[in-house]
């Protein structure tokens, strides 16, 4: 039994879905590429990003924190590297490519800020709250800036790739925090920590506190919630259970052929 | 086992590339051999029919010719007249002008003979990025095309100002533009007709500065075989007998809708383009109403 249990532990910590960004790089790249439909640690994914578009990303990115996720930003960030301004044409969604640029390097970053030593006794909850912290700090330099982002994943032609991207990030997060339950909560479990990522996000936008203390505990606060919740459906669906399986035996007790 | 049941659909509903090229191996034909039998080395396609490569220069320039002054009768019977909208916003996704700079952008309109294009970056430049200073050479092969582009453009304010020049050229090689030299290249219903499409591809390599960008609005290829069909029976049926009537010249618009037929499709350009040493961006090209026409775009990388 528990050898079974491991194994397919293993299984899900090396293989996971490919995420949005693996195949975006695909089609970017136009180089044909062997493709994979889950994620291994054996086989490294490809950058996100072709290299010069990857170039004009990143400069632009620096010019965030004084344009805004803006055409302005990406004109200047094309200038840096030595580009034209013609050559923003190479973003056909404009500035939600820059948007998207940011959300998918933090991302792909989260691995490499937040490391859990082997012996160590954090539970799961207290993971996913380092590693969602985590992620929110990464946007402190352009968080004054993020509403204006938030204007543009709103946006109808916007809104599938910016859930997507949420999607991708609430799967990395609980995928680096260790989670392995291959039962219903792992749909369950996504979804809420996707809502409690970006209700925290919008509340930093307009967190003045120092070194967004706030943030901190409005995080800590609404993971508490969602465990709360989670907690009682889960208590209640056992009461549930337990008096069902009660009624069945009073009822067989009494002589009815149950 | 049930993961890949259950992960394979999801992974590639959010992996367009993956489900297009996948759609693609099941509606691809080979109903548009790009070499007609006979034809070789030494000849092109002019239409349906196979002449010399020497000789196609000079039919594609009586055609031209022909339809000079009734060149935006024609464009209108081959699309219904949307293409009055694919220009536009072909020339506002461009965006050409720039807002803080102290030289504006250097742009050449090839096969742009009766202005549209040009003078629509220019106006674009002027009004929405208040950048006087961007300028835009014509060039076309076709010296009645360019007369009527004259004609026109001496009704819009850049007639005589030095922001709009022309220039009579082949595209596949201009030697009077030097390399590295321009921010912008631009041909809107043009290099369909072109003997080598190839070679004025690179062409448009050799004159863009790197970081510049080459923009291609063609006619193209519908994406959808319902709609394919009604769009085929339209084009062959219809408008060349609407050019008999109308200009009473059937062979010319026999030729256009023929040309269309022949161009590659979207993504056979767009690995023409590639092979000539441009990126692309996205998916490489967007298709306009269906793909009756679409944009294709490169960039020079540096």
């Amino acid at each position: 039994m528990s050898t079974v249990s491991l194994s397919s532990a293993t299984l899900l910590r090396a293989f996971r879905p490919a995420s949005n960004a693996g195949c975006r790089g695909r089609v970017r790249n136009h180089v044909p590429r062997l493709r994979r439909t889950y994620y291994s640690i054996y086989h490294p994914e490809p950058a996100p990003y072709a290299e010069t578009q990857d170039r004009i990303l990143s400069a632009a990115i620096k010019r965030v924190p004084e344009h805004g996720f803006s055409e302005e930003a990406l004109v200047r960030g094309a200038k840096d590297a030595g580009y034209l301004e013609v050559s923003v044409q190479l973003f056909p969604r404009g500035v939600f490519d820059l948007v998207n640029y940011h959300m998918v390097t933090q991302r792909l970053a989260l691995k490499d800020k937040v490391h859990f030593s082997e012996g160590t006794t954090l539970g799961l909850g207290a993971k996913v709250k380092a590693l969602a912290l985590a992620r929110l700090r990464a946007n402190a330099d352009i968080i004054h800036q993020w509403q204006g982002a938030l204007g543009y994943m709103s946006l109808l032609e916007n809104i599938p790739a910016s859930l997507g991207e949420l999607n991708a990030l609430s799967d990395e997060i609980w995928y680096l925090a260790g989670d392995t339950a291959v039962d219903f909560s792992w749909y369950t479990k996504r979804g809420s920590l996707a809502a409690v990522y970006a209700s925290t996000e919008t509340f930093m936008t307009t967190d003045n506190s120092k070194d967004f203390t706030a943030t901190a505990e409005f995080l800590d606060r609404r993971l508490k919630d969602a465990q709360g919740v989670g907690g009682t459906v889960g208590g209640l669906t056992q009461y549930m259970g337990f008096w069902a399986g009660n009624s069945v035996n009073l009822a067989r007790s009494f002589g009815m052929k149950i | 086992m049930l993961r890949s049941l259950v992960w394979r659909p999801l992974a590639l509903r959010h992996c367009k590339g993956a489900t297009k090229t996948a759609q693609k191996a099941f509606t691809t034909s080979t109903l548009r051999p790009q070499q007609l039998p006979g034809e070789d080395e030494q000849t092109t396609h002019f239409g349906f029919s196979t002449v010399p490569a020497a000789q196609k220069e000079a039919k594609v320039g009586a055609v031209f010719s022909s339809v000079a002054s009734s060149y935006d009768t024609m464009n209108d019977l081959m699309s219904l007249g949307i293409h009055r909208l694919w220009k536009d916003y072909f020339v506002r996704s461009l965006n050409p002008g720039s807002r803080n700079s102290e030289k504006g952008w250097n742009i050449l309109d090839v096969a742009g003979g009766t202005g549209d294009i040009a003078f629509g970056m220019l106006d674009h430049a002027t009004n929405v990025n208040l950048d006087l200073k961007t300028k835009v050479t014509i060039a076309d092969i076709n010296p009645d095309m360019l007369a009527e582009g004259r004609r026109r453009a001496l009704e819009t304010p850049y007639g005589n100002s030095k922001r709009l020049s022309f220039m009579q050229a082949n595209a596949e090689s201009m030697p009077s533009i030097e390399s590295n030299s321009l921010d912008l290249y631009t041909v809107a219903f043009g290099i369909r007709n072109f003997t080598n499409k190839d070679a004025a591809i690179r062409e448009a390599f050799r004159v863009l500065k790197p970081g510049g960008v080459f923009a291609c609005l063609e006619f193209s290829h519908v994406d959808s075989a319902l709609f394919n069909a009604v769009y085929k029976r339209w084009s062959f049926g219809a408008i060349p007998l609407i050019g008999q009537l109308v200009t009473g010249d059937r062979d010319s618009y026999q030729y256009l809708v023929e040309s269309i037929e022949r161009f590659p499709t979207q993504e056979e350009f767009k690995a023409m383009i590639e092979d000539a040493g441009f990126v692309t961006p996205g998916a490489g090209y967007e298709n306009l109403t269906g793909g009756i026409a679409s944009i294709h775009r490169g960039i020079k990388p540096i």
